[in-house]
C-alpha cells in the first residue's frame, strides 16, 4: 500500500517525477503545493499583468502570484509598477477590489498615502514619529523584479539566476506569434476577466491546456453540437497538428501545422469566418506585412500553448492560473482584442463567450473532467500516473525544441520535466 | 381604475408570475426543450454579465446567448454527455420580489433567486436578480430577451453549466 509522503519530510521530486509516470501525491500533498508556491511561483518568473490592462496613470490591478498579493499600477511617469498588495505601516491591505484607478494609494486603515511610484506623501501626525522616522523608508515596497515582453509583465519574488528572456527561451515566439495577428504587433486585454473555480490542483490545468488527446472525449457534446470550434474539430491522430516541448516547460498545440496542411485558407483559426466578412483587418494586415506574409498570419493563426507556471496563450484567449490549494484553483480568461481590427474583436469577443469561462460550451467541461481527475488521485493507488504516450517518438530539432504528435504527451513531459529541475535544484540547494 | 381593469390587471401579473415559475420548474427539472420552447423564435438574448451596468459589446460575458447560440447550448445538453452536466446537478430556485411594467404589450419583470445546486457532497448558493422581457403569445408568454445579473458575478463562480 502506498503511503503519502510525510509531512515535514524532505521530498523526494526527482524520484516522484519519472520520465513518463508521476506520482499521484504531486497533486494532493499540502506540503508539495507550499513548496510549489515557494519554489516556482515565488522564486521563479510568473505572468503577473499586461499593460494594456492599465493603460492610463492610476490604473490598476491586483493579482495573486503563488501566495502573494501584488498590485499592478501605472504611475505618472508612464512606468508600471508592481508592490506587495500591504500597507508598510500596520499591514493592511491597501487594494480591495481586482481592477480599478485611482490617484493615489491611501490606506483604509490610518490613511497612509501613497504616490503611484509607491513613495509615502502623507500620514496624520507624521510628528508624532520619532526623530529617525522617516517616509523615505516607508513606502510601499515593490517586488524584487519585474520584467516584460510584448506587454505580459512577469514578476519574480524572489531574485533567482534567471532573466526573463532566458526564462521565456524559445516561447517568446509564441508571443511573437500572437502579437503579429495585430496590424501593429500589439493586443488590448481590455474585456475583463472571466474567473472559474475549478476543483482540481493548478498543475492538472496547465497540463490539459496543452492536452491534444482528451477533446473527443470531454468535448464530444461540443463536436456533436456546434462544428465551428476549429480546433476542437482537429482531433485525429493522423492530424498533422505536432505538440511541441519548447524546454523551460513551455509548449504548445501547434494548429499552424494543420492549417498549412490543409491549404491557403484564412481564418481556419476563428471558426472558418470567410475573409470577405473582415475587410479592414485582411487590408490592415496586408499593410503591415504584405500580403505573403500577412497571408502566411492569418493561415497560421494564435498559439495555443502554455507559459511556465501560469499564463496560457490560448487561441485568442489569454488563460491565467491561479493556485488556490492543492484541490482548488482559480482560471483566468480573457478574450485577446488585436489592435486594428475591430471587426475581427467583435467575434472574438462572442466566440470566447460560447466557449471559455465557467458556463462555456468546452472549458465547463474540462473543469468537470479536472474535478473527477483530482478525486480519483486522491486515492492512494494506484500510485503512479502514467504520461508516457508517445515517449521516445519524439523529433528533436536544432534548437532542442521536440516535436511530436496532435495526441502525444510531450508537451505534458516537457512541463514536468522542467518542474523536477527547479523543485528538486533549489532543494539540493537547500539541504 | 374600474374594476374591470383592476381585474384584468391582476389576473395578467398572476399570469406573470407563473409563467417565470414555470420557467424555473423546467430548468430545476432539466426539461431542456420544454425550457427553450418558451423562448420567442428569433431575436432573442439570454445574457448573464460578468458584472453590473456592463457594456456587452466591450466585455466579455459568462453567456450572451443568440437565438442560434441557445439552440447550440440546448443541443449540447442533449447529448447527454456535457460532462458539467453529467450527471446533472439536483436544483431547486426561489423567484421572489417580483415587480412587473408594461410597455405596449411587452412586459418587463425584474425578480429575485436564490438558487441551491446540489452536486457530489458540495451544496452551491447561487442568487441574483433576473430581468425578463416577455411578449404576449399563444397560451402564455415568449422570452424576448433575459438578463441574470448573479450576486457574486464579479468573484471567481463554479461551473454554470446549468440553466440559470
Amino acid at each position: 500500500m502506498a503511503t503519502a509522503p510525510q509531512i515535514q519530510s524532505v521530498i523526494d521530486y526527482r524520484h516522484l517525477v519519472q520520465d513518463g509516470r508521476l506520482h499521484g501525491s504531486l497533486y494532493t500533498s499540502p506540503q508539495i503545493f507550499a513548496d510549489e508556491m515557494e519554489q516556482i511561483f515565488h522564486r521563479g518568473w510568473s505572468f503577473v499583468a499586461h499593460d494594456s490592462e492599465i493603460p492610463n496613470t492610476g490604473d490598476f490591478v491586483v493579482r495573486r502570484v503563488g501566495t502573494q498579493s501584488l498590485i499592478a499600477v501605472r504611475s505618472k511617469d508612464g512606468e508600471v509598477h508592481v508592490f506587495y498588495n500591504r500597507c508598510p505601516h500596520r499591514g493592511a491591505t491597501l487594494c480591495q477590489t481586482s481592477s480599478g484607478h485611482r490617484s493615489r494609494i491611501a490606506c483604509p486603515y490610518h490613511a497612509w498615502t501613497f504616490a503611484l511610484d509607491g513613495r509615502l506623501i502623507g500620514l496624520p501626525d507624521e510628528a508624532a514619529y520619532p526623530a529617525d522616522f522617516s517616509k523615505a523608508d516607508a513606502g510601499l515596497t515593490p517586488v524584487a523584479r519585474m520584467d516584460s515582453y510584448g506587454g505580459f509583465i512577469f514578476v519574480n519574488l524572489i531574485p533567482n539566476e534567471l532573466t526573463l528572456r532566458e526564462h521565456l527561451g524559445h516561447a517568446t515566439e509564441l508571443i511573437d506569434a500572437l502579437l503579429g495577428l495585430s496590424p501593429t504587433g500589439r493586443i488590448q486585454l481590455s474585456a475583463g476577466w472571466m474567473k472559474h473555480k475549478m476543483r482540481s490542483n493548478w498543475k492538472m490545468i496547465v497540463e490539459n491546456q496543452v492536452d491534444g488527446y482528451h477533446a473527443p472525449m470531454v468535448h464530444g457534446s461540443l463536436i456533436a453540437a456546434n462544428r465551428t470550434f476549429a480546433t476542437v474539430r482537429d482531433r485525429k491522430p493522423t492530424s498533422p497538428t505536432r505538440v511541441r516541448d519548447f524546454g523551460m516547460g513551455h509548449s504548445d498545440i501547434d494548429h499552424a501545422s494543420d492549417y498549412r496542411a490543409a491549404g491557403d485558407r484564412l481564418f481556419r483559426w476563428t471558426g472558418g469566418i470567410d475573409p470577405e466578412r473582415l475587410p479592414g483587418y485582411v487590408k490592415a494586415m496586408n499593410d503591415a506585412y504584405g500580403p505573403e506574409d500577412a497571408r502566411r498570419r492569418l493561415i497560421e493563426g494564435p498559439p495555443h500553448s502554455m507559459l511556465f507556471p501560469n499564463l496560457s496563450l490560448a487561441e485568442m484567449n489569454i488563460m491565467v492560473i491561479e493556485p488556490v490549494s492543492p484541490q482548488h484553483s482559480i482560471q483566468y480568461t480573457i478574450p485577446v482584442f488585436l489592435e486594428g481590427a475591430d471587426d475581427l474583436n467583435a467575434r472574438t469577443l462572442r466566440r470566447c463567450e460560447g466557449a471559455m469561462g465557467p458556463a462555456g460550451m468546452l472549458i465547463a467541461d474540462d473543469a468537470e473532467i479536472g474535478e473527477l481527475t483530482q478525486m480519483g488521485v486522491a486515492n492512494l493507488e494506484p500510485e503512479w500516473i502514467i504520461l508516457s504516450r508517445g515517449m521516445g517518438k519524439e523529433e528533436v530539432l536544432a534548437n532542442g525544441v521536440k516535436l511530436a504528435g496532435l495526441m502525444d504527451e510531450t508537451s505534458q513531459r516537457g512541463f514536468w520535466t522542467h518542474y523536477r529541475e527547479v523543485m528538486a535544484a533549489s532543494q539540493e540547494v537547500s539541504q | 381604475m374600474t374594476t374591470a381593469t383592476l381585474e384584468r390587471s391582476t389576473l395578467s401579473d398572476t399570469a406573470v408570475e407563473q409563467f417565470l415559475y414555470l420557467e424555473a420548474r423546467l430548468q430545476d427539472e432539466h426539461r431542456y426543450d420544454e425550457w427553450e420552447a418558451l423562448w420567442a423564435s428569433e431575436d432573442t438574448l439570454y445574457w448573464v454579465p460578468r458584472r453590473q451596468d456592463a457594456d456587452p459589446a466591450r466585455e466579455v460575458s459568462y453567456i450572451y446567448d443568440n437565438r442560434a447560440r441557445l439552440a447550440s447550448r440546448i443541443r449540447q445538453l442533449n447529448t447527454g454527455v456535457r460532462h458539467s452536466q453529467a450527471p446533472k446537478s439536483s436544483l431547486r430556485r426561489l423567484i421572489s420580489n417580483i415587480e412587473i411594467s408594461r410597455n405596449g404589450d411587452d412586459v418587463e419583470v425584474q425578480s429575485n433567486f436564490i438558487l441551491i445546486e446540489s452536486r457530489r457532497a458540495n451544496l452551491t448558493t447561487w442568487a441574483g436578480r433576473t430581468t425578463h422581457m416577455l411578449a404576449p403569445a399563444e397560451n402564455g408568454f415568449r422570452i424576448k430577451r433575459k438578463t441574470v445579473v448573479l450576486v457574486n458575478c464579479a468573484e471567481a463562480i463554479d461551473n454554470l453549466a446549468f440553466l440559470v
